[in-house]
C-alpha cells in the first residue's frame, strides 16, 4: 500500500527525491508478487516435483516408495511401451479438433452475421452445456449412443453399423471429443468473426470476389486468430483427455495416453514415474507443436 | 527386501539429501488434488522402510471423549438407505443412542484409486479426515502391511465375537487385530434371463456367438481372471503360478479382442446392463440384487460359474491418523449386533459377516434370510466351490496389476 | 472445386455507358427506401446524390453496386442489363464509407485485390500506379490499421479506382475526415475524376460538399429523387420546399397567387405583392410557399426610394439578432405579417457595422432572385 501511494505521488507530484523514483519502480514488482506466488506454489513446485518424480524408480518390495536415482531410461520405457496411446491421443485430438472446427466454424459463422435476434439463443445453446458436469454429458453421450439408443438402433437396422455398436469405438471416442470441446472451437471463432466489419465482406463482393472467394481471402484470414485460439483450446486437452476414451472406448483399440497415466497413477503399483515422464513427454510434444503451430499462424502475421 | 538399496554414488547421495530436506516444505503444500498433488506427495526419497515401524507406532491422542465425531468413508451402496428420507436407519439411531456425530460420505469406488488418494499422507502421518475406510481384502493387506491401520481395543467391543468364524482368521490379519469384516460378496455371472433366453453355467457360456459384444467383465482382476483360472481348474487360494494367471489374462484380451468382451470396468459395468449395451457378464452378487431392484426387472439372475466362484470380503479399518478410534470401535461394534446387521444386510444384499443377523431377519424377511448369497453356509460355499484369491505378494500385486492394465490397453 | 476456386469469376459483365436506373423500387418489408426512382448519369459526370439520412440514397447505391436487388425496376450501364447479377459480375465498384479495408493485407495487396480476382497479370503494377495516383506509393508495405484516416481514406479509393470500374461509387467517402482534410479531399477526388474520367457516383448528405464537386446533383427525399440539376440551377431556382431548404438557406412564406400575365404572376400576403417571373414559379395558383434566399436581400435603415420597378420593397421590419460572420454580417429581421426573415449582407463597407438589435429597417431584393414551389401540406398531400 505504501508504495502505491509513493507511486501515486511519484505520478501526481513533480519526481524531488530519490525514494519516490524508486517507489515507482518497484510497484509493478509489487503488483507481480501475488500471481508470481500462486504460480510458484500451483505451477513450479508441481511441475519440478513431477519431473523428479518421472527420474525416480520404485522401492522394490514397497509399492507407493520411490527413490530418485536420476532413471532416465523412465522416459525410455514409457516411450517404447505407450507410443500407440501418445499417437493415439495426437491422432484422435487431430481429427476432433478438425471435426469441431468443421462443426464449428460454420456455427460461430451463423451466430456472428446470419443469426440476428436468435444469436443470443445461439449463445447459450453453445454455453449451456458448461452448466452440467463434463463427466455426466460424457455419460448421456454413452445413453446416446447405445445399442437400444435411437442412432445405433437405426443405423443396425439398415445394417449400416459393421461392429454392431457406437460405444466402444474410435468414432465414439473422437465424437465425444469433439462434443465436449466443440465450445472451446466455437467461442473463439466467433469472438473473432464478430468483429469482422460486414463491409469489409461486401468490399469482398464488390472486388470481384465470389462468396467462396471472399470467404476465403478475407473472411477467413480475418478470422484467423479465433480458428488459432480455438484449435488450441481443443486439440490441448483433447490430447490429454481420458474420459472420453475411458466412458465411450474401448478396451483395445481406443485408449489414449490420459488412460494410460491415470492407470499409471492410480492402479498399477509403483507406477508413478512412468506416469510422471508420460505427463512430461505428452506436455513436451504438446509444447513443440504449440510453438511450431504458432511460428506457422502466429498472431504477428494476423492484425 | 527389507532394507533399502542406498545409492552409493556420492552425487546422487546428495540430491537424495537435498530432496529430503525439501519434504517439510512439500508438507505445508498439502493435498490439492489431482495428479500434481500425488507427484508431490509421491516425490520423497526412500523412506524408512515401513514394516520396520509398525510395532513402535505412536498412535494420535484419542480424542473421542471429546469431540464426538465420525468421519466414516464408504463404497457407494453399501448400507441401508430409508427411500423416504434419504437417511440411513440403522445409523440414525447409532447417532441417536451415542450422541456421537457420524459423517457418512460414499468416498471409495474403486480400491486401488482411494488407497492412492489417502496412502501418501498416510504414510507421512498426516490425517486425512477420516476415522473408518473399507477395504477389500488384498487391500487390507497392503493397508496393514505398511502399517496405516490402528491396532483395534477388542475389549471394547462385545459384539465383535459375532464374527462368523470362516472369517476369523485371515492371512493378512491374524487373529482380526486390525480389522473386521463389513460386508463380503461373490464373483460370478450375471445374466438377463429373459433377453438371453436361456441360463449360463460356466465362464466359457459367456463367449457364445450369440453374446458377442453384450458382454462386461469387472476391472477387479481378481474376480474376472480368478473366475477363468477357477474355470481352468486352477486353485485361486493356493500357490498358483504367474504363468496361470496369464493364460487367463490372455483369455481375457482374446476375448476384448475378438469382441464378445464389449467392456472391461469398475463400477458403470451396471450402467451397460441397464441400457442394454450388454446383458451378461462377471458381476459381484449384491450389484445383481441391486440392478434387479433398480429396472424392476426379475429376470436379472446371479449364479456361481460350475467350476467355482470368488468370495470377497470388505473390511473396517481405522486409519493410523485417527483422532476418533474409542467413538468409531463403538461404531463397529454397534453394527455387529445381529439385529443391526440384518437390518443392513437386507438392503445391501451382500454376505452379512455376523452371526445372529439371518436369525434375526428371518423373524421378518425369510426369503432374504435363506437367500444363500447373503447367510452362505460352509456347505453352500464347499459345494459351489467358492475360494477367496489368495492374497498376493507386493511384488506379485504390481506384476500382475501391470499385465492386467495391458490387457486394459493402457 | 476447381472451378470453385478459380480466380477469375467468369460471369463478369463487359458494360460501357451511361448507367441508366429504370422504375427502380427497393422495399424493406412495409418500408419503401426507394419508391420508384428512374434515373441517366451520363458517362464520366461526377454525379452526387444529395439527401437526408433515410432517404433511400445508401439504398440506391447498394443497389448499383449489386449488394441490393431492386424490388422492381432494371439498372442498366449502357444497353446491358444488370439487375438480379452479383457485386462482383459489375463494372462497378465502391469506396465505403467506413472504407472497409481488408486489416490482414498490406496496402498494395488491398489495392491489389481487384485485379487479382479478375486474373489481370500486372495486378501488382496496376496496383502500385493507383497507389502513385492517390499519392500513397510510399506506404504501400503497411497495414492499414498502422494508417489515419486520410490515408485509408486514399487506399480505398485506389482500391475502387485501380479496376477501372464503368461506374465508381462513393458512400460518404469523406464523412469521417476533419473539415481541413475534408476539404483538400474534395479538391483531390474532383481532380482524380477529372483525369480518369470514369462515371462517379457520390453519395452524401453534405450539400457543400455535393455542389463542389458535382457536376449534377440529385436531391433525394423519401425514396425520390426531388429535383435534378447542376448546382447553381439547383440553387438558384429550387422547385421544393425541400430542395429549397436542404441546398442552403432560404426565407420562405405561404402567399396566394392574386394576379397572372402570359410572364409573371403577382402574389399577395399582409397586403403586400409580389410579381415573380412566371418561369421562376413552380406553382402558379392557389396558395404557394413564396422564397428568396438571404444573401439576395439588401437591408436598409430608411425605406428605400426610387428602386427599379423589379425590385421588391418589405417593411419597416426590426432587427432582432445581428451576427457577424467575416465574410458577412447576418441579420434576422422580425416583419409584422411575415415573421422572422433571414438577411445575409456582404461587408464591403470600410465602417464597422452599426446596425443593433431593435433598430427598424427596410428589406428590398430583386424580383428574379425569388420563387415560388408547393407549399409543405399541398406537396405531402401529392401521392
Amino acid at each position: 500500500m505504501t508504495a502505491l501511494a509513493q507511486a501515486q505521488i511519484a505520478n501526481t507530484t513533480a519526481v524531488e527525491g530519490d525514494h519516490r523514483v524508486k517507489g515507482r519502480r518497484i510497484t509493478p514488482y509489487l503488483l507481480l508478487i501475488p500471481g508470481l506466488l500462486w504460480l510458484v506454489m500451483f505451477f513450479v513446485v508441481p511441475m519440478v516435483q513431477l519431473a523428479i518424480v518421472s527420474i525416480e524408480s520404485k522401492f522394490p518390495g514397497y509399492p507407493g516408495y520411490y527413490y530418485l536415482d536420476w532413471n532416465v531410461f523412465n522416459y525410455a520405457n514409457a516411450l517404447s511401451e505407450f507410443w500407440p496411446q501418445l499417437l493415439r491421443s495426437f491422432l484422435f485430438a487431430g481429427l476432433a479438433t478438425i471435426m469441431a472446427f468443421l462443426i464449428g466454424y460454420p456455427l460461430a459463422y451463423a451466430m456472428a452475421f446470419k443469426a440476428g435476434r436468435w444469436r443470443n439463443v445461439m449463445m447459450i445453446c453453445v454455453v449451456a452445456p458448461f452448466f452440467t458436469s463434463f463427466i455426466l454429458r460424457t455419460i448421456a453421450w454413452r445413453q446416446i449412443l447405445a445399442d437400444e439408443g435411437p442412432i445405433a438402433s437405426t443405423l443396425n437396422a439398415l445394417h449400416l453399423l459393421p461392429g454392431g455398436h457406437i460405444t466402444e469405438t474410435w468414432v465414439a471416442v473422437v465424437a465425444g471429443l469433439t462434443y465436449n470441446f466443440l465450445p472451446f472451437m466455437t467461442l473463439p471463432i466467433y469472438s473473432s468473426l464478430e468483429r469482422v466489419d460486414p463491409k469489409v465482406i461486401e468490399a469482398g463482393g464488390d472486388l470481384y470476389a465470389n462468396g467462396l472467394t471472399t470467404f476465403r481471402r478475407v473472411t477467413l484470414p480475418m478470422s484467423m486468430p479465433g480458428v488459432l485460439a480455438g484449435t488450441l483450446m481443443t486439440f490441448i486437452p483433447a490430447a490429454g483427455d481420458y474420459v472420453n476414451a475411458d466412458l465411450l472406448g474401448s478396451d483395445i483399440d481406443t485408449k489414449m495416453v490420459g488412460n494410460v497415466i491415470e492407470s499409471q497413477f492410480f492402479r498399477v503399483p509403483g507406477g508413478f514415474p512412468t506416469a510422471a515422464a508420460l505427463s512430461f513427454t505428452l506436455m513436451a510434444i504438446i509444447l513443440l507443436m504449440l510453438f511450431a503451430y504458432t511460428r506457422r499462424f502466429g498472431t504477428e502475421e494476423l492484425l | 527386501m527389507s532394507s533399502r538399496p542406498a545409492p552409493t554414488d556420492p552425487t546422487v547421495r546428495a540430491l537424495v539429501s537435498m530432496v529430503q530436506s525439501g519434504l517439510t516444505r512439500r508438507r505445508m503444500l498439502g493435498l490439492g488434488g489431482g495428479a500434481a498433488a500425488a507427484a508431490l506427495l509421491a516425490a520423497c526419497a526412500p523412506p524408512t522402510p515401513p514394516a520396520a515401524g509398525k510395532t513402535d507406532v505412536v498412535l494420535p491422542k484419542d480424542l473421542s471423549a471429546t469431540d464426538k465425531v465420525i468421519n466414516w468413508a464408504n463404497w457407494t451402496a453399501y448400507l441401508d438407505v430409508d427411500d423416504a428420507t434419504k437417511t440411513h436407519p440403522t445409523l440414525e439411531a447409532f447417532q441417536k443412542a451415542t450422541g456421537i456425530t457420524v459423517n457418512y460420505s460414499e468416498d471409495i469406488d474403486d480400491n486401488n484409486t482411494y488407497f492412492n488418494k489417502i496412502a501418501p499422507q498416510l504414510r507421512e502421518k498426516q490425517a486425512i479426515g477420516r476415522d473408518l475406510f473399507v477395504f477389500t481384502d488384498w487391500m487390507a493387506n497392503r493397508v496393514l502391511r505398511e502399517g496405516l491401520a490402528q491396532p483395534l481395543d477388542l475389549i471394547q467391543m462385545p459384539h465383535a465375537p459375532n464374527l462368523l468364524p470362516s472369517l476369523r482368521e485371515v492371512s493378512f490379519d491374524p487373529g482380526r487385530r486390525y480389522s473386521l469384516p463389513w460386508q463380503g460378496g461373490f464373483g460370478g455371472i450375471g445374466y438377463n434371463k429373459n433377453k438371453l433366453g436361456r441360463d449360463l453355467k460356466n465362464v466359457s457360456d459367456l463367449w457364445a456367438p450369440d453374446l458377442k459384444g453384450k458382454v462386461v467383465v469387472l476391472s477387479e482382476f481378481r474376480d474376472t481372471a480368478g473366475l477363468i483360472m477357477q474355470a481352468n481348474g486352477v486353485d485361486i487360494s493356493g500357490s498358483f503360478t504367474k504363468a496361470q494367471v496369464q493364460t487367463a489374462f490372455e483369455e481375457v484380451s482374446k476375448h476384448i479382442a475378438d469382441g464378445s468382451i464389449r467392456r472391461v470396468k469398475g463400477n458403470s459395468y451396471l450402467e451397460d446392463l441397464k441400457s442394454g449395451n450388454a446383458i451378461a457378464g462377471i458381476v459381484w452378487s449384491g450389484d445383481l440384487a441391486t440392478l434387479k431392484a433398480e429396472t424392476e426387472d426379475d429376470s436379472w439372475t446371479f449364479v456361481l460359474p460350475e467350476s467355482g466362484g470368488t468370495i470377497w470380503t470388505d473390511n473396517m479399518m481405522i486409519p493410523i491418523t485417527s483422532a476418533h478410534r474409542s467413538n468409531t470401535m463403538k461404531l463397529m461394534d454397534y453394527y455387529y449386533q445381529p439385529e443391526v446387521a440384518a437390518q443392513v444386510a437386507a438392503y445391501v444384499n451382500y454376505i452379512c459377516p455376523v452371526l445372529g443377523a439371518q436369525e434375526e431377519l428371518a423373524k421378518t424377511d425369510a426369503t432374504t434370510a435363506a437367500n444363500p448369497f447373503i447367510f452362505p453356509t460352509d456347505t453352500f460355499l464347499t459345494e459351489q466351490k467358492v475360494q477367496a484369491f489368495r492374497a498376493l505378494t507386493s511384488d506379485e500385486d504390481a506384476d500382475y496389476s501391470t499385465l492386467w492394465s495391458k490387457v486394459l490397453g493402457e | 472445386m476447381m472451378a470453385l476456386f478459380s480466380k477469375t469469376s467468369g460471369s463478369f459483365r463487359e458494360a460501357k455507358g451511361d448507367l441508366r436506373l429504370e422504375a427502380v423500387t427497393k422495399k424493406f418489408g412495409d418500408f419503401t427506401a426507394v419508391d420508384d426512382l428512374s434515373l441517366t448519369v451520363p458517362r464520366g459526370s461526377f454525379f452526387a446524390l444529395l439527401g437526408p439520412s433515410g432517404c433511400g440514397k445508401t439504398t440506391n447505391l447498394r443497389m448499383i453496386a449489386g449488394l441490393e436487388q431492386p424490388s422492381q425496376g432494371r439498372i442498366l450501364i449502357g444497353d446491358t442489363d444488370l439487375t438480379g447479377s452479383r457485386p462482383y459480375e459489375r463494372p462497378v465498384n465502391t469506396v465505403f464509407q467506413s472504407y472497409a479495408l481488408f486489416p490482414h493485407l498490406t496496402v498494395r495487396d488491398n489495392v491489389a485485390f481487384g485485379p487479382k480476382r479478375r486474373g489481370l497479370p500486372d495486378a501488382m503494377e496496376k496496383a502500385d500506379a493507383a497507389l502513385k495516383l492517390v499519392q500513397m506509393g510510399h506506404l504501400a508495405g503497411r497495414k492499414p490499421p498502422q494508417l489515419s484516416g486520410g490515408q485509408q481514406q486514399r487506399v480505398a479509393l485506389a482500391r475502387a479506382l485501380v479496376n477501372e470500374p464503368e461506374v465508381l461509387l462513393l458512400d460518404e467517402p469523406l464523412g469521417a475526415l476533419d473539415l481541413k482534410l475534408r476539404r483538400e479531399m474534395q479538391v483531390e477526388l474532383k481532380r482524380i475524376q477529372t483525369r480518369v474520367g470514369l462515371t462517379f457516383i457520390h453519395v452524401t448528405h453534405d450539400q457543400e460538399e455535393a455542389m463542389t464537386m458535382a457536376d449534377t446533383i440529385a436531391v433525394m427525399n423519401k425514396g425520390r429523387i426531388e429535383q435534378m440539376g447542376t448546382p447553381a440551377s439547383l440553387y438558384d431556382l429550387p422547385r421544393t420546399a425541400f430542395v429549397a431548404r436542404f441546398l442552403g438557406q432560404a426565407n420562405m412564406f405561404e402567399a396566394e397567387v392574386v394576379s397572372s400575365t402570359a410572364d409573371t404572376l403577382t402574389l399577395e400576403r399582409a397586403g403586400h405583392h409580389f410579381t415573380l417571373p412566371r418561369k421562376r414559379a413552380a406553382v402558379e395558383t392557389g396558395t404557394v410557399l413564396y422564397g428568396v434566399r438571404p444573401e439576395k436581400l439588401f437591408l436598409s435603415e430608411k425605406a428605400p426610394t426610387d428602386l427599379p420597378s423589379r425590385m421588391v420593397t418589405l417593411g419597416p421590419g426590426r432587427i432582432i439578432d445581428v451576427s457577424f460572420t467575416g465574410v458577412s454580417t447576418n441579420y434576422i429581421v422580425d416583419v409584422p405579417g411575415f415573421g422572422a426573415a433571414s438577411a445575409f449582407e456582404q461587408n464591403l463597407d470600410v465602417d464597422p457595422v452599426h446596425n443593433r438589435p431593435g433598430d427598424e429597417c427596410w428589406l428590398s431584393w430583386d424580383q428574379g432572385h425569388a420563387f415560388t414551389v408547393a407549399t409543405e401540406t399541398a406537396e405531402a398531400s401529392t401521392p
